[in-house]
């Protein structure tokens, strides 16, 4: 009982090694471990594949251990006996078994390898089967791609649109937009300044420096989002004022202060910032400072109100001579000093900067307020005659007089005709069916009107016609005649009863005898100045404040402006404190889960940067431009107040 | 005399006292205890602190000072990140060990998804800054999806391998093939044509798709098989079995086990693969758009 195994293998020259071993036993293991009797090293082959067992001298039967058949005679089988003597052969993966008789009984084995092992083709395949080079360009070659696509497509290309473009053309309409004078405080009330639809991009289409955009223009801006060299001029160089005043032009936006006193009054920008402004050429003070562009629709007016208050918190240190005083913050804005006409005059009144409190201005007119403001008296009756508004509480109302301007900002100045002239109509005689009345704001007209309709009186006197009473107290009332013998002294009289007598002229103002000898010449009106705008340096868009408090229509006015029923004379000073601001303006809401400030409280709520040094430019329409600002003028362009 | 003798040779450090070593693997990801987890924590923390006590107006953005300082922190990193591929191919004593670049690489690299976002202020757009802010962060997830495959799919991959390699999956197959060319000879045509199918159409990785899907259904080994199956049920069926043809179903299911091991193994091998071909050449795409990024901001500043 035993076999002789001869194990064939391959050398690398093509020639056999041939290992013959002859084994005692009447079982032979088969397979691909190490411990089997018949190893063969094939993956195709299990561990422990088969068993050969002689059963009797020349029989041999083969049973498969590990589940997977072998090939005996063509055919897959599990077992199968064999003749030896028949020379059977058993295949198993790729090796062949085959068997002989042997000398002394033994049976033979020989096993060799017939389908030949192709590892060395496949390990050529290894890599591009296992590894995804198979499959995909290599990284290396997706790198250079993606890099170079990147590296052209958004560097070189911008950067040779930019450099070979040439003088940027600015748009048109954008240009005439920008240049246009702006009027003083023309977005007050909501803090912002915006064009409230973009404007299409500028013709020309795409530039491939777009690409390099940050972010989105503002619409005031869009249309330059084709056109980058409109603002990026040099490389290299952060935008200049220059770029911005092309279109914004320095009539448009005049100077905040004197630039030689802007740099002196800046907080000074050193440590960390200061050095990295100046490494990187980003002086202070530059448009671009304060207004960031590519930050979306609106915000190139967002100015923080930090930006104010860093220069206006300490002011006064660093600029001594400064008439303005140091507003570290709304909570600490110092009260208003209010701009009062101090000499008026009928082409230049002089207007002074006051402190509120105790402040009497000298407008020249004589006007109780109290007595326009009330529901029972004469002024009431002659109203409600006239068939004059009626405020609420049966009183004429404020907007009688004080009418809103264009802007709802202001109001417009007050017109003796329209304002007044319904009850002091300036009528002095009843002609027939006409009414005589006087011009208005002519005295030699009046005193020529006067002396000649006495005369006519005197020489030629007509029925019908009756001297009318001036004096309101006594309406219906016949005026005592006119002393005097002769008529040239009756017209004298009655020219000097119209100008210092009661009822006409002498009611709003203050006349003087001059004495002169010409009867047109005698009587001098003082000059009248009713100021329009006792705040300049700030805006209050009266239009947003109808309500206030819960109140509207006039009540809504005299909570602000308090004193005004009880004032007596014109001298009164009837603006409200800054304290009266903050009642709403940065107080917290009064509900109980909101902090937001129930009315906005940022510099731009009242005051623009860019209103020039005194409120220069035009004023809304029909507002007569006070001609001088006490001491601003005197002091060239900074903000001076005498002392 | 002999505590003498033991001081020395503690204080020689040879032979006797070896010197301590943990025999346990410290990967990368927790290499010195997490000491570059902590430095990004940190930075991402610090970062995040400085954006959220500044309220620069208009916006947060790259052009503020915190802007500049956390872009000039991103590009830094960046550039080092991407030098992590020079790093790994210098062999030989570093002052870094190559295990601990790359855990800097990994957890500085995550950090880098705060500095570099809170660098843009949230201020994204169609341009060539949000494109280096995309590809960053196309860079960073790939790696995170790279160091995710690699915590899970090793012990996988060695599960379904056995202890058969790569080479030798392959030689399976062919000898497979070559058992199946032998037994296919007394075929006829139509028969011999499928066994044709199995040889010359069955690719075993084939494309990215099936790489990744692991859909063979259209490959030759399959369509070959099922219609030796369906031949052979048929033969069954009526009573007539060839046994040749019950031959080849069972080497060609043999084969289709063989393929199906080795395509597992190609699968897990190509997402272990994969994760690279898109942090690698995107690294290099970002480098590109980092540069245009960097010369277009201060060239229209």
């Amino acid at each position: 009982m035993s076999f002789i195994v001869r194990q064939v293998a391959k050398r690398a020259d093509g020639g056999d090694i041939i290992r013959t071993r002859t084994l005692v036993q009447a079982e032979l293991t088969v397979g691909r471990g190490t411990d089997c009797d018949i190893q063969l090293a094939d993956l195709a082959v299990m561990l422990r594949h088969a068993r050969l067992v002689q059963i009797t001298a020349g029989k041999v039967s083969v049973e498969t251990t590990g589940g997977v058949p072998v090939e005996v005679g063509g055919k897959f089988v599990t077992r199968a006996d064999l003749a030896v003597a028949e020379n059977p052969t058993i295949d198993i993966g790729p090796f062949r078994l085959s068997l002989s008789p042997g000398e002394d009984g033994a049976v033979a084995i020989t096993a060799e390898r017939v389908v030949p092992s192709i590892e060395a083709a496949d390990a050529a395949h290894e890599t591009s089967i296992f590894s995804l080079s198979g499959a995909m360009p290599t990284k290396r070659r997706m790198a250079w791609v993606g890099g170079l696509a990147v590296l052209v497509l958004l560097l070189l290309v911008p950067l040779f649109h930019f450099i070979g473009e040439g003088e940027p053309a600015l748009p048109q309409t954008m240009v005439a937009e920008a240049a246009r004078p702006v009027t003083p405080g023309q977005g007050f009330g909501d803090g912002k300044l915006s064009v409230p639809t973009a404007r299409p991009a500028a013709a020309g289409g795409f530039a491939p420096d777009e690409s390099w955009s940050s972010g989105t223009l503002s619409d005031a801006h869009a249309s330059l989002s084709n056109n980058c060299s409109a603002c990026h001029q040099k490389a290299f160089v952060s935008v200049t004022d220059g770029a911005c005043q092309a279109c914004h032009t320095a009539s448009a936006l005049p100077d905040h202060a004197a630039p030689a006193r802007m740099a002196k009054g800046r907080l000074p920008d050193g440590g960390v910032m200061g050095a990295a402004h100046s490494a990187f050429n980003l002086p202070q003070g530059r448009c671009t400072s304060c207004h960031k562009e590519h930050e979306g629709a609106a915000t190139v007016m967002t100015v923080a109100e930090s930006f104010c208050t860093d220069c206006h918190g300490g002011l006064k240190s660093r600029l001594a001579d400064t008439a303005v005083a140091n507003v570290p913050g709304w909570a600490k804005h110092p009260d208003f000093r209010a701009t009062l006409v101090s000499s008026p005059s009928a082409d230049k009144p002089v207007f002074t900067r006051t402190a509120l409190a105790g402040a009497r201005e000298k407008s020249g007119l004589i006007y109780p307020h109290d007595i326009h403001q009330s529901t029972t008296n004469a002024v009431a009756n002659m109203a409600q005659k006239q068939r004059l508004p009626q405020g609420a509480d049966g009183a004429l109302p404020c907007s009688y007089c004080h009418k809103a301007d264009s802007d709802q900002v202001r109001f417009k100045p007050i017109d003796m005709e329209a304002n007044c002239s319904a009850c002091h109509d300036l009528a002095f005689a009843r002609d027939g069916g006409t009414v005589r009345t006087l011009p208005h704001g002519k005295p030699a007209q009046v005193a020529g009107i006067i002396r000649d309709f006495t005369l006519s009186e005197s020489f030629a006197p007509r029925a019908g016609v009756q001297r009318l009473s001036f004096d309101r107290h006594l309406p219906g009332k016949a005026p005592p005649p006119l002393p005097g013998g002769n008529p040239a002294a009756r017209a004298q009289a009655a020219v000097v009863s119209v100008f210092t007598g009661k009822g006409l002229c002498t009611e709003c103002h203050v006349v003087t005898d001059t004495g002169a000898a010409d009867l047109t010449r005698r009587f001098a009106i003082a000059p009248v100045s009713i100021n329009d705008h006792y705040l300049p340096q700030g805006q209050f868009p009266h239009g947003k404040h109808k309500s206030y408090d819960a109140k509207t229509g006039q009540a809504a006015c005299v909570a602000c402006h308090t004193g005004v029923t009880k004032s007596k004379v014109s001298t009164d000073v009837n603006i409200p404190g800054v304290a009266n601001c903050r009642e709403c303006h940065g107080a917290p809401a009064k509900t109980l889960l909101s902090t937001t400030a129930k009315a906005g409280a940022s510099c731009d709520t009242c005051h623009g940067f860019h209103d020039g040094v005194a409120p220069a430019g035009a004023l809304p329409a029909g507002h007569v431009q006070p001609a001088r600002v006490a001491g601003r003028q005197a002091a060239g362009r900074s903000r001076q107040t005498p002392a | 005399m002999a505590s003498k003798t033991q001081a020395s040779r503690a204080m020689t450090g040879k032979a006797v006292t070896r010197a301590p070593r943990d025999t346990a693997h410290e990967g990368f990801l927790n290499h010195k205890r997490g000491r570059w987890a902590k430095v990004a924590i940190t930075l991402s923390v610090v970062a995040l602190g400085a954006y959220l006590l500044t309220d620069p107006v208009p916006r947060h953005n790259g052009g503020t000072w915190l802007g500049y300082l956390l872009g000039s922190i991103g590009a830094g990193m960046i550039v080092w990140l991407s030098l992590l591929g020079v790093r790994k191919r210098v062999i030989g004593p570093k002052p870094f060990s190559l295990k601990g670049w790359t855990s800097a690489h990994v957890y500085l690299g995550l950090s880098l998804i705060v500095v570099g976002t809170l660098h843009t202020g949230f201020q994204l757009g169609w341009n060539v800054h949000t494109l280096a802010w995309a590809l960053m962060m196309i860079v960073i997830l790939s790696g995170l999806w790279g160091i995710s495959l690699y915590a899970t799919l090793p012990e996988r991959l060695s599960a379904n391998r056995g202890e058969v390699t790569q080479l030798q999956m392959l030689e399976a197959i062919r000898t497979l093939d070559r058992q199946l060319d032998i037994a296919a000879q007394p075929l006829d045509a139509e028969d011999a044509a499928l066994v044709r199918m199995s040889l010359e159409e069955c690719r075993i990785a084939g494309s990215l798709g099936q790489r990744l899907s692991g859909n063979y259904a259209n490959d030759g080994n399959a369509r070959a098989l099922a219609t030796i199956i369906e031949k052979v049920m048929t033969g069954r069926r009526t009573g007539r079995v060839d046994d040749r043809l019950e031959q080849i179903e069972f080497l060609l299911e043999r084969k289709e086990a063989a393929l199906a091991q080795a395509r597992r193994h190609i699968r897990m091998k190509t997402q272990l693969e994969l994760w690279l071909y898109v942090h690698v050449p995107v690294t290099i795409a970002l480098l590109a758009a980092l540069l245009a990024h960097i010369i277009s901001v201060f060239l229209y500043w």
